[in-house]
């Protein structure tokens, strides 16, 4: 018999309680990890979006404001870049009003140049600069609708009083490709729109493309400079920093979705505490008589926070390792589209860094929730021990 | 072995201050078996506390198995008890999540002895108490109380100490269990030489010490009290004991 084995017998000693306090702070650092995966999910999306040779031109005004399609020719004649587009939203649904998700109309023959980096198949660029009613769609979209290269869907456009057929001709895919977008021809858009009388010469954003990252910013500096007191003055920015502004009100829901996540901590700490100083006041005469045997202060505290530590981190690795399979396994699903409701869900993963992180915490959680019962207990004086009990 | 010179203990309580003991000076030789009797309240198990390290007096001298324990530190007091005492009480008090054998082995931990060695020793000292050997690895819940007072003493002496302190340890035993209690802790003394030091209300414990204690309200009874409260604890037996009171 050793320490290992008086702690151990300890802990089984009211099995259930122990199994439920294990199980309290499994459930939170589950919660917690599952919290922590969703900055960097955010910026791991954003970070694969970004890709450095980019950027995004708008209006001043702000970006639901259109800019006139000629601006793109004046861009285009903006010594550096070397690909520019427009990027307009159509606002599509399909079937349904709720199945809302981002396509735009953009120039045909420039997506190849403009988007090297989605790694699109030459077959499918061709194909899209060939038919005027192509689409190009992200393999999220793709599989959340079950949709497959050759078939031809109808979006019904929220922006515009139109509903176009398209016949998808290649996907954005994956990894590198933007998982949701959908993208079409402008001049397909151009044709139906001014069939109902009303034009649509218009671009609401302009991607440009540049030959090195290095380019970018005097690149940007040129074509703001360019529209400085025109009708419709531009803005630029990064696609990071574009990505960024659009993420941020999200980050802002992250940061309550955190703190909740903390605060369950902190009340499993508590409730921790509590059963903590329950047991150990159960055992009162058991520590008064080791104390009587001559085991010292710090041994007894050692013994009885081995226990809390023991079942903290216990129950802290099974949430961790947990958080870590589950969103393993939901990404999984996503990855087949077996389950597309999971939506970006399947997007975010727990690393192996978070799952250290969350045991780390729960090691927190067993030290603060143990060390003050038991150093109550550890510091009483043999004499006091012994007679509260005897 | 034992020194006691002007040993006071004082406790408050709210504004009272109780006198538990009150100026004792006692001496014990080694190899004695000793009773400490009085009434409830008198400071016997305040002395026996004292005289095992696991109190401290407020006043007075206390000296023990060649260690002046006066001025010892809480830690300091547990190690020396670790060595040289061991401690038997009222309620056995065993560890109820271990053996027999492995609450015996407990304070084998506070030593350097290797695992099989320390198994070893434990189950000596279970073969010393006489405890029977299919029941060394029972839970204390599924022995009897005469058993678990058996293991507890088993533990008192596993490591081996010069000194045995027991606070009313048949206290809780019927008639016969407490006898063979008794027998045993007088067997330990006569054969392994140790000194004890037994608190007690039981006068049968007449039969079996060499000297008896009296205390009254913090104080020992001396000279011709302390023989009359002896002879009274005889009559109340109805049997002479072995030796008569200093
Ligand atoms: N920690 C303490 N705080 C306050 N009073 C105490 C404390 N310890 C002992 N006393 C008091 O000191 C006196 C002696 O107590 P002690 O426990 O030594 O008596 P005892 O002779 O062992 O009695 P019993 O036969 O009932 O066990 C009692 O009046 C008791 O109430
Ligand atoms: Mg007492």
């Amino acid at each position: 018999m050793g320490y290992l084995t008086l702690v151990r017998r300890n802990l089984r000693r009211n099995r259930l309680r122990t199994a439920l306090t294990a199980a309290s702070i499994t459930l939170s650092i589950f919660l917690v990890c599952a919290v922590l995966s969703l900055p960097s999910g955010f910026t791991a999306i954003h970070d694969r979006l970004a890709a450095g040779t980019r950027f995004l031109v708008h209006n001043k005004a702000g970006i639901t404001y259109l800019m006139p399609y000629g601006s793109l020719q004046q861009i285009r004649a903006v010594p550096g870049g070397t690909a520019a587009t427009s990027f307009s939203r159509f606002g599509g649904v399909y079937d349904e009003p709720k199945n809302l998700f981002p396509n735009f109309s953009v120039d045909a023959e420039t997506v190849g140049d403009i988007w090297p980096d989605f790694q699109i198949s030459p077959q499918a660029i061709a194909d899209f600069r060939r038919y005027r009613d192509a689409a190009l769609v992200g393999y999220q979209t793709m599989r959340t609708f079950h949709w497959k290269v050759g078939d031809r869907v109808t979006l019904r456009s929220t922006v515009w009083p139109v509903q176009l057929d398209f016949r998808i001709v290649g996907e954005l895919p994956e990894p590198h490709g933007n998982p949701m977008w959908f993208l079409f021809s402008r001049t397909y858009l151009e044709e139906a729109v001014r069939a109902k009388g009303l034009s649509a010469e218009q671009a609401g954003m302009i991607w440009v493309r540049v030959a090195d990252p290095a380019d970018v910013p005097p690149v940007m500096r040129r074509i703001d400079d360019l529209f400085r007191n025109s009708d419709a003055e531009t803005a630029s920015e990064t696609e990071k920093s574009f990505f960024e502004s659009f993420m941020s009100s999200l980050s802002g829901l992250t940061n309550v979705i955190l703190a909740v996540g903390f605060l369950v901590v902190v009340a499993v700490v508590f409730i921790t505490a509590n059963t903590c100083s329950m047991a150990i006041r159960e055992r009162a005469a058991e520590i008064a008589m080791l104390k009587a045997l001559g085991f010292r202060r710090s041994v007894i505290l050692g013994l009885l926070l081995a226990e809390t530590l023991a079942l903290a981190i216990g129950g802290g690795a099974v949430g961790a390792f947990g958080a870590y399979g589950v969103l393993k396994l939901l990404a999984a699903l996503g990855a087949t589209g077996a389950r597309p409701g999971l939506g970006p869900l399947s997007m975010f993963l727990v690393t192996p860094w978070h799952v250290v992180e969350g045991i780390g915490l729960s090691l927190l959680v067993g030290v603060v929730a143990g060390v003050f019962p038991s150093w109550g207990a550890a510091r009483k004086p043999v004499a006091e021990a012994l007679r509260e009990v005897f | 072995m034992i020194h006691l010179s002007n040993v006071s203990r004082h406790f408050r309580r709210g504004p009272d201050v109780i006198k538990a003991l009150d100026r004792v000076t006692l001496e014990i030789q080694a190899g004695r078996f000793v009773a400490l009797m009085g009434p409830s309240g008198s400071g016997k198990s305040t002395l026996l506390n004292i005289l095992s390290g696991i109190d401290r007096a407020d006043e007075g001298e206390v000296e023990v198995a060649g260690q002046r324990l006066t001025g010892l530190s809480e830690d300091e007091l547990a190690v020396w008890r670790a060595r040289h005492v061991g401690l038997v009480f009222q309620f056995y008090n065993l560890m109820p999540v271990l053996s027999a054998c492995e609450n015996v082995e407990l304070p084998l931990l506070l030593t350097d002895l290797s695992r099989p060695e320390r198994r070893r020793r434990a189950e000596l000292a279970l073969e010393v108490v006489g405890l029977m050997r299919e029941r060394f690895e029972h839970l204390p819940g599924a022995l009897s109380g005469g058993e678990q007072q058996r293991v507890a003493i088993a533990r008192a002496i596993v490591t081996d100490p010069d000194l045995i302190v027991a606070d009313e340890p048949t206290g809780d035993l019927d008639a016969r269990s407490a006898d063979q209690v008794l027998a045993l802790l007088s067997e330990l003394n006569r054969e392994f030489e140790k000194t004890i030091v037994l608190v007690t209300h039981d006068p049968r414990a007449l039969r079996w010490v060499q000297a008896i204690y009296h205390l009254d309200k913090g104080s020992l009874l001396e000279g011709v009290e302390a023989t009359r409260a002896t002879q009274a604890v005889e009559q109340t037996l109805g049997v002479p004991p072995r030796s008569a009171a200093r």
